[in-house]
């Protein structure tokens, strides 16, 4: 992809600072999940995080972002109510839930 | 007849379409996670309706409505939709350029129906990603782009013959691309106030504003090198501390030089740009001969040309570091120094490579974080 006006390397947010205390804006805890792999997409049904099963009811949206050879992929998923943020990560095979949205 | 496409709020929308609770009500991005100390992004229609904009603070937008909902900004998520409508656009097989993040512009032969394929392209986007996209259609992009606007958001418009005057006499020439600035008001000061006004002035305008420019295709041909690259940061506040800035400084010149050799360039002239309460816009550039693309050499001549200014421990607020004439490497390192230098770069740039950017970066950068 050419671009010449746009680039998305052009990121601001690259060196924010990391936050170091428990905020659950940032868990990054690994998770065990139940996933459909169908027409080399991913579909989370549901997650197992401390010992409690959580159902997705909705994957309200997914995107992907590459971490050095890694592929990231990202879903916002709902369970009871609640909005998650839970990701793959193609390289380790680790899920990960991110954030409580 | 060109399709400019236009995704309304984009930033904004993706939000909501994550978070369905955040639909229809007035939503700021911003862009660092301070609510309170950060500028709008992207604002929702909800948010605009009330006044807010992009650009805006946000302690002025949270001014104007308190239960205003926040969000920090996330670019993985806004790249990544963008790379895909583009994906969804090329599947087409027409000429297309990808004019910004949330723009595309697609040049439509006359034997196709622009109409419907602009609708087609609509319902595809909002079916794939559950957000509104506004059309417009007109001769040129200029035209294309100004008709994008009118029925926004989620809107459909043409431009042709027939409402051509009504639709410029209705607009202000504001409105219109490149019109937002000096431009704009040199015109404005004259009298021009409507596109209308324009056209019945310099009726050549609308016509020769340039030649739709297909960026999309993968031939190299069609590259347009660079003139320069830059990056700069607007720090989340005014800083004092000298060995802050210098960081700052560090990972602003790591970052442009990162992009010179990812696209194979050299650079001889460094540009230094600061901005603080007691000096304003403070720049300065300065040309060596030997052209670097090497970020610790960038970030040295960066410094010189601070040390040579009369600044003396100012107030900094935000810090941009630009680098020009750019050229190819044509040089062979001579001298042993140099060689190994030139390995330990290639090993950064393998380890940040493979495991992701920063994964290795120069300790001064810690101050930064």
């Amino acid at each position: 992809m050419n671009q010449n006006s746009f680039s998305p390397k052009a990121r601001w947010d690259r060196f924010e600072p990391e936050k170091t205390d428990f905020n659950p804006d940032a868990l990054n805890e690994r998770i065990d999940v139940l996933a459909l792999f169908k027409h080399a997409r991913i579909f989370p049904k549901s997650f197992n995080w401390h010992d409690k099963e959580y159902v997705i009811e909705t994957i309200t949206y997914n995107w992907q972002e590459r971490s050095g050879q890694a592929l990231i992929n990202y879903f916002s998923v709902i369970s009871a109510g609640q909005l998650y943020q839970i990701s793959f990560n193609n390289s380790t095979f680790r899920w990960q839930i991110d954030k409580l949205i | 007849m060109i399709i400019h496409i236009d995704i309304d709020a984009f930033f904004a929308s993706i939000e909501q379409a994550i978070n369905p609770r955040l639909k229809d009500r007035p939503l700021i991005v911003g862009s660092r996670g301070s609510r309170m100390h950060t500028v709008v992004c992207a604002a929702s229609y909800a948010a605009k309706r009330l006044g807010i904009y992009s650009g805006m603070s946000s302690r002025d937008a949270f001014k104007i409505c308190p239960n205003l909902e926040f969000v920090t900004a996330d670019q993985s998520k806004y790249i990544w939709t963008s790379s895909q409508i583009l994906k969804l656009l090329e599947t087409y097989g027409l000429p297309l350029n990808y004019a910004s993040i949330d723009e595309f512009q697609i040049d439509v032969p006359d034997d196709q129906n622009p109409v419907s394929l602009g609708k087609e392209i609509k319902q595809q986007i909002y079916a794939n990603f559950n957000i509104t996209a506004s059309v417009g259609i007109a001769k040129t992009w200029l035209l294309a782009k100004l008709a994008s606007k009118i029925n926004k958001p989620d809107g459909l418009t043409l431009i042709n013959d027939d409402n051509f005057k009504e639709i410029l006499s209705k607009t202000a020439l504001d409105k219109l691309c490149g019109m937002g600035g000096k431009n704009g008001q040199i015109l404005m000061a004259q009298g021009l106030k409507t596109c209308w006004d324009l056209y019945l002035n310099l009726p050549g305008f609308f016509n020769n504003c340039g030649k739709f420019k297909e960026t999309s295709g993968k031939s190299s041909e069609d590259y347009e090198k660079p003139k320069s690259m830059s990056h700069s940061y607007t720090l989340p506040r005014v800083q004092i501390n000298p060995q802050v800035i210098q960081a700052w400084i560090r990972v602003l010149s790591e970052m442009v030089a990162t992009r010179l050799r990812q696209d194979d360039f050299t650079s001889a002239t460094v540009h230094l740009w600061l901005n603080g309460p007691q000096i304003g816009n403070f720049g300065a550039q300065k040309t060596y001969q030997e052209p670097t693309n090497d970020g610790y050499y960038i970030y040295q001549r960066v410094l010189k040309i601070m040390a040579k200014s009369r600044l003396k421990n100012p107030l900094i607020r935000a810090i941009g570091v630009t680098c020009s004439g750019l050229l190819r490497p044509n040089y062979n390192s001579l001298f042993n120094e140099e060689i190994r230098r030139e390995g330990l770069i290639k090993a950064l740039d393998r380890i940040n490579g493979k495991f992701g950017e920063s994964t290795i970066y120069p300790a001064i950068t810690v101050l930064t974080r």
